[in-house]
């Protein structure tokens, strides 16, 4: 007996005396349809990533509601990049044909345009000016720990636009 | 036996008797019809998308209910086109309560948890309900949040300190204790870091509003002796400072907090040490 | 008896486990290369289990709070730079109009740059990110240059607008 356990040879004893019999039930239950795999659980890992890869992404800012925070935000990055655009354009030319683009043909330049393309020229100019600097001004004075509740936000937000817009018609008419 | 039934048949006549009036009126009221509220239809646009047809794109389904045979709240909404309409619309939900954080949710374009939004009563406009932006999509809404908790976990949220005090608990004096105040309710819905478009681009590596309170309320908490290490984690440039001050986590935070204000001191804590 | 159930135990043990290990090797292969490999910054596929915390990059202050300290000085210091250059003439005061265009030139990259690593970090556009950021850094290296040519050669970038605004 204890040889038999030591061997673990046990079960498969019994399960050899009861296989004829347990064929013999088997013969009279009708096959099932449904065959089961069985994975391991490290197998999990991969059926997960299968799924992920298939998952869409949810839409974000073409259904967000717009909202003063943010359209700020996007805002000042458009308005900072639109200026250093200008700035980098500009000393790149110079830099490169600095005969063309010296002061003297710049002024020529724009004092021959017409004087409505020259009140939009600046329009366009001034508003995303002011509008960077007092926005970075309202960033810089959250930066040291003021206005950091969500009503000082839209308070600074709010004055921030009102002093765009009077900077903006000073600017103008300068 | 017999003779109780006897009884019974004898007293019946006068029960009926004395009690007349009060059975009128109670049978009276059992059968009044109860005012007719009128029909309030109103459209429901939900996002939907099935993981077992995968190829199929996302799509908004429009759901038609009764606000007069409903709750007042979005999710009593949800639960009744579910319960009624369609059973297999998915999503989180739980404690209906606002302190579960699982129904977490994008409606009419605001992060808020469902049970805490009331449906607006104007029947003329149409309620569109998407599920957390920018997040991978399980089903219909709901996203899959796995890095999320990763992060959260990433930033150790637990009291660390090496020198317990031998003879007692940590003691805290109020003071210390009230500047964990706005920041200890977090109930990490995801509401404000799905609702940060830097966390939007760079949700792998920027660990968005929420894990980043939670990681200043253990920096401000005076019984936590990892502070510094804590700071050194967050420098980099991706962690830490992507977030450019934009509020939108405060301004869509259903519990009223404010992580905006958080991370900024965790900036200017950084900039001192 | 008990040392027999011992030594049988362990033998189904380790039978199991072999066989386990001998039956299921591709697979358990095949799920790590899937959750390695296939990761992708930002996709749908994350480093490790769900939990396993996300990882920190090698701390650097100068990519930290120096860099985040050194862009809010600068920032704050082109307000009154602005506004002296403008009050002053570039002609007479030179160095002033200078430093404002090389301040302005240095705000300008760290904008840009910030932009690059929102948008277009090279940890998820190896190529495009790597070409981006040293584009940006040979454009603003050559901005200065010019810059500095135009004001030691021409009238400076203050006077410049300042002419043009009234052109």
């Amino acid at each position: 007996m204890s040889s038999v356990r030591v061997l673990g040879l046990g079960p498969a004893l019994r399960q050899a005396a009861l296989k004829p019999r347990a064929n013999a039930f088997r013969m009279m239950i009708p096959k099932r349809g449904i065959k089961t795999q069985s994975l391991p659980p490290s197998a999990m890992t991969e059926i997960l990533n299968t799924q992920r890869l298939k998952r869409p992404s949810s839409p974000h800012f073409t259904i967000y509601q717009p909202q003063l925070t943010w359209l700020a935000s996007i805002a000042n990055r458009m308005t900072g990049s639109a200026l250093s655009v200008l700035i980098y354009g500009y000393a790149l030319a110079y830099l490169a044909a600095p005969g063309v683009f010296d002061s003297a043909h710049v002024i020529e330049f724009v004092g021959a345009l017409p004087e409505a393309v020259k009140y939009t020229g600046k329009v366009l100019l001034a508003a995303p000016f002011a509008m960077h600097s007092w926005n970075g001004v309202r960033h810089l004075v959250w930066d040291t720990g003021r206005f950091l509740s969500l009503k000082g936000a839209y308070q600074t937000g709010y004055a921030m636009l009102g002093a765009t817009a009077v900077t903006t018609i000073a600017l103008v008419l300068l | 036996m017999q003779s109780l039934v006897a009884r019974q048949a004898v007293l019946r006549p006068s029960a009926l008797k004395s009690s007349a009036r009060t059975f009128a009126t109670s049978s009276v009221r059992a059968q009044a019809v109860p005012t007719e509220k009128p029909v309030l239809k109103k459209e429901f646009k939900i996002y939907r998308w099935n993981p077992d047809e995968p190829a199929a794109k996302p799509k908004l389904q429009t759901y038609s209910i009764d606000l007069n045979q409903c709750g007042p709240m979005i999710l009593d909404a949800l639960i009744k086109i579910k319960n009624e309409i369609d059973p297999t619309l998915t999503f989180r939900r739980s404690c209906r309560e606002g302190i579960c954080g699982s129904c977490a949710m994008n409606i009419n374009g605001q992060n808020t948890l469902a049970c805490l939004c009331r449906i607006d009563r104007n029947a003329s406009k149409d309620t569109k309900i998407y599920p957390l932006p920018h997040m991978y999509i399980v089903k219909d809404l709901v996203p899959d949040l796995t890095q999320f908790y990763k992060q959260y976990k990433s930033i150790e949220p637990y009291l660390q300190n090496d020198n317990p005090p031998a003879d007692r608990e940590f003691l805290q004096s109020q003071e210390d204790r009230r500047k964990l105040d706005g920041m200890y309710e977090c109930i990490l819905c995801a509401c404000c870091s799905t609702s940060c478009p830097s966390y939007w681009w760079n949700q792998d590596e920027y660990l968005g509003p929420a894990t980043l309170m939670a990681a200043y309320r253990w920096m401000a908490d005076s019984r936590d002796a990892y502070g510094a290490k804590r700071k050194e984690k967050l420098q980099n440039e991706l962690s830490l400072y992507r977030c450019h001050t934009i509020f939108n986590c405060a301004r869509t935070c259903p519990k009223g907090l404010n992580p905006a204000a958080a991370i900024a001191k965790i900036k200017l804590e950084l900039a001192a040490d | 008896m008990s040392s027999a159930l011992a030594a049988r135990s362990a033998l189904n043990a380790r039978l199991a486990s072999t066989f386990t290990r001998r039956s299921l090797r591709p697979l358990v292969v095949h799920a790590r290369s899937v959750s390695d490999d296939a990761y992708v910054p930002g996709g749908p596929i994350y480093r490790g289990t769900v939990n396993d915390p996300t990882t920190f990059p090698p701390p650097s202050k100068s990519h930290g709070s120096y860099h985040w300290a050194f862009e809010r000085l600068l920032s704050a210091g082109l307000v009154p730079l602005t506004v002296a250059a403008f009050a002053t003439s570039s002609s007479s005061y030179p160095l002033l109009d200078g430093l404002l265009g090389v301040s302005l030139v240095m705000h300008s990259h760290i904008g840009f740059d910030s932009v690059v690593v929102d948008y277009l970090h090279p940890r998820k556009f190896p190529v495009l990110g790597r070409i981006m950021t040293w584009t940006l850094r040979a454009t603003t290296v050559g901005v200065l240059v010019g810059v500095y040519q135009f004001n030691t050669n021409d009238i400076g970038l203050t006077e410049l607008i300042a002419k043009v605004w009234h052109a």
